[in-house]
This record gives C-alpha cells, structure tokens and sequence, in this order.
C-alpha cells in the first residue's frame, strides 16, 4: 500500500470517501507501485499494459494505426446503432428509410457520412496497420500468431464493409454486390453454393438483404470483437518483452 | 535505524550528497516506461485527431446515394467496391478462376503463412530482403490494380482518363 495521500483536490478527496474507496479500490497513486496496483485494478486500463518498451511510444513505430483502427471501429458501433433505429432491411422499405434519415432524422445526413466514410477509413487504417507491421518485423517469433490473428481481424473488416454496402439498396449497392458475389461462384465445386448461400437466392433479392443485415449487424461485429479482444490480450502479454534484435543486426 | 523526513515519513536511511558518477543513464529505446501518461496520452490525441478527421470530412462530404435499386438496368461499368477493385481489374485479365479464387486465396494463406515462412529473427530490412522486397512489390502491385480499377476503367472495362470521365464509386 501506498503512502498517504494528502492531495486537496476533488478528485482525490471524493476518492478517499467509503463510496470512492469502494469503487476504485486502489491505492493513491504516489509511488510507482501504486501506479502499477491502480491500472490492475482498473476495468478500463486492464487493456493496457503497465508498462511497455520507450520505442513503441513514437510515431514512427507505430503510425498509431492500431488504436486508429479501434477508434474508428468504435465510431462505427455508435454511428451504426443511430442508423439502425431508423432502418429497415426490406427491399420495400431501405431505400427510402435512407432518403428518410438523410431528410428528416436529427444529424442523420451527418451520421450516415461518418458511418460511410469511417468504414472506408478503417478498411484503410486496418491494411496500413497490417503494412507497418510487416516493415517494422513484428510478427516474428514469439508474435507470429498475434499477426494470423491480425489477418483474420483484415478479412472481417472488409466483409463487415461489404455487407454494409448492401444496405442503402441504390444502383450502388445492388450492382457491387452482385459483382461482389460472383466472384464467389468461380471457386471450384463449392462456389455456387457459397455464393447461394450469400444471396438467399439466384440474384440478389429481399433475402439477400436481410442475409447481409444481419451478418452487418449482428454476426460480424460479435466475431470481430471477439477477435479483437484475443489480438489486443495478446498485445497486452507480449508488450514488456525484451527483444533487443539491434546486436544480431549489427 | 529509522529516520524521519521533514514531512514526517519514516525512510530507512538518508544518505546526502549526490548521486555516484554513471548513476545516470541516457534513456534507452529499450527502457520500460509507464503506458500512464506516456502511451495512453498520445493515443488520446491520435484517438482525438482521427475523430476530427472524420468529423470534418462527414460536414464537407455527403456518402454518395443514386436511383433505388433495380435489377433490369445494370449501370456501365459496373463497380465492386474500391477494396475489390484489384480482384476485378485482375478479372479483366485472368480467367476467373485465377483472377478470383487463385490470387485472393494465395493472398491470404501467404500472409497467414508468412511468419511460419520467415523465420529469422532480424527486423532491419537490409537483414530481410527477399521478405522486403517480395512484400513491397506484392502491396505496390495490389495498389496499382486498385487505383486502375478505381479510377481508369470506364465502360464496358474500357481504360479512361480520370480527369477526362470520372467513374470511381465510394
């Protein structure tokens, strides 16, 4: 346990309460120990690690692509959920929910752009990320899972676009997604009935829609969290070791 | 033996004096340092700056909306989005089975393979070549495809000008 805490503020008053005590539970922060002690005890911090190696700090290491990437998916859930109150995937129904929503919804012109423009944002940030990564040699031993983790999360991402594309059901969206799907079709054996299964149908249609829907909405953001959870833990672990390659370099 | 400070903590000993020579030391690439302030600090501000990006752009820039849906007219060209546009210039010229199964599903497995692959231990590029250089051109080529099938095809996959007849989609 730490020393004293004799600071005035607020903050620190409020925290030395039954009540703050019993919410933060750590001790002040005066020594580094306590610093330590108060990010394990800490939901929001439990992410991070405590401490990590001076050179992951500068920009060049890193571009902060992945926290990038985090910020951005994490501007998507919260534009999404707008969106999906005023959305409903029916062919009847999307197009003018969209024209809806970009007329007369509160900030939903706005929300629809941000939730556009930070899909293709992330789609961006997330493959720069995954170039960093390779230039700076970071998923080499012991990493080398954590970037097979990273190739799956690249793979989510851009179905988690696709899928949105679909929605607004314009010109667009309809012809993109039937070249998208044909695609599909050429893998040997299997293709016609993968790309079947997409659609719900011979050619894009109302199952097509609800299909990509919920994938949109439900399916690929519960897989891509998940995943993310296991390559951030990962991240976590490996974030204090010592891995000084400049000797057999040079 | 036990002291006590001016402020009244209780220390084991208190030695005066300065610090012995080569007590100190330049801070190293390798030194640990706490991630509160120093990690979680910057990435606010890169959470921050990216925030902003986004919201300037959404104020300058409506997401693209055309005619509803309709299955009996197909628009030419007809445009899989930006991130497939490689996979479809790569269509253009390939068979389809090459084009869109073979090349994506090597894409894949080699990155999912590559560190299986590239087994030794030095990250400075002129100690890894052949991976630098087998990447580099891989990424530069996938950039080239996209950018061609983004921005210079046109009808019927026909080569255009961007600044003469612009048919990228977002």
């Amino acid at each position: 346990m730490g020393m004293t805490d004799e600071r005035t503020g607020v903050v620190a008053r409020l925290r030395r309460t039954p009540v703050g005590k019993s919410i933060f539970r750590s001790p002040p922060r005066v020594t580094p120990r306590d610093r330590a002690a108060g990010h394990w005890s800490n939901f929001l911090l439990h992410i991070y690690p405590v401490k990590i190696r001076r050179r992951e700090l500068s920009f060049r290491f890193s571009w902060y692509l992945g926290i990038i990437s985090t910020v951005l998916f994490g501007s998507l859930v919260v534009s999404g959920i707008y969106l999906m109150f005023f959305y409903v995937p029916s062919p009847n129904q999307a197009y003018t929910d969209i024209q809806t929503i970009q007329t007369e919804v509160t900030f939903g012109q706005y929300i629809r752009n941000v939730h556009r423009w930070s899909a293709h944002m992330m789609v961006l940030a997330v493959a720069m990320h995954m170039a960093r990564v390779f230039y700076r040699g970071a998923y080499k031993a012991p990493r080398q899972f954590n970037w097979v983790i990273g190739v799956i999360l690249l793979v989510l991402t851009l179905l988690l676009s696709f899928t949105g594309y679909l929605l607004p059901w314009d010109q667009l969206a309809f012809w993109a997604v039937t070249v998208g799907t044909e695609m599909a079709a050429f893998v040997p054996l299997i293709g016609g009935s993968v790309q079947e299964m997409l659609l719900g149908g011979p050619v894009v249609g109302a199952a097509t829609l609800l299909r990509f829907y919920v994938l949109h909405v439900a399916v690929l953001p519960s897989l891509i969290v998940f995943v993310l959870m296991i390559h951030l833990w990962r991240w976590r672990k490996d974030a204090m070791l010592d891995l000084d390659r400049s000797e057999a370099d040079d | 033996m036990t002291e006590t400070t001016p402020d009244g903590r209780r220390v084991l000993g208190l030695v005066p004096g300065k610090p012995v020579a080569g007590d100190r030391k330049e801070p190293d690439d390798q030194d640990l340092v706490m991630v509160w302030p120093h990690l979680l600090i910057r990435h606010a501000v890169a959470a921050m700056g990216i925030l902003l990006s986004v919201l300037v752009i959404s104020v300058l820039f409506d997401a693209p909306l055309r005619s509803v849906a309709n299955p009996s007219q197909t628009p030419n060209p007809e445009k899989a989005p930006w991130y497939f546009a490689a996979l479809q210039e790569l269509l253009s010229h390939f068979h389809p089975l090459v084009a869109g199964v073979l090349v994506p599903g090597a894409i894949i497995t080699g990155l999912i393979a590559l560190p299986y692959i590239d087994t030794s231990p030095h990250d400075k590029p002129r100690h890894r070549k052949v991976a630098v250089v087998t990447f580099t051109i891989v990424i530069v080529a996938w950039i080239v495809l996209t950018i061609v099938g983004f921005a210079f095809r046109g009808p019927n996959w026909g080569w255009v000008w961007p600044w003469n007849e612009w048919h990228g989609e977002l």
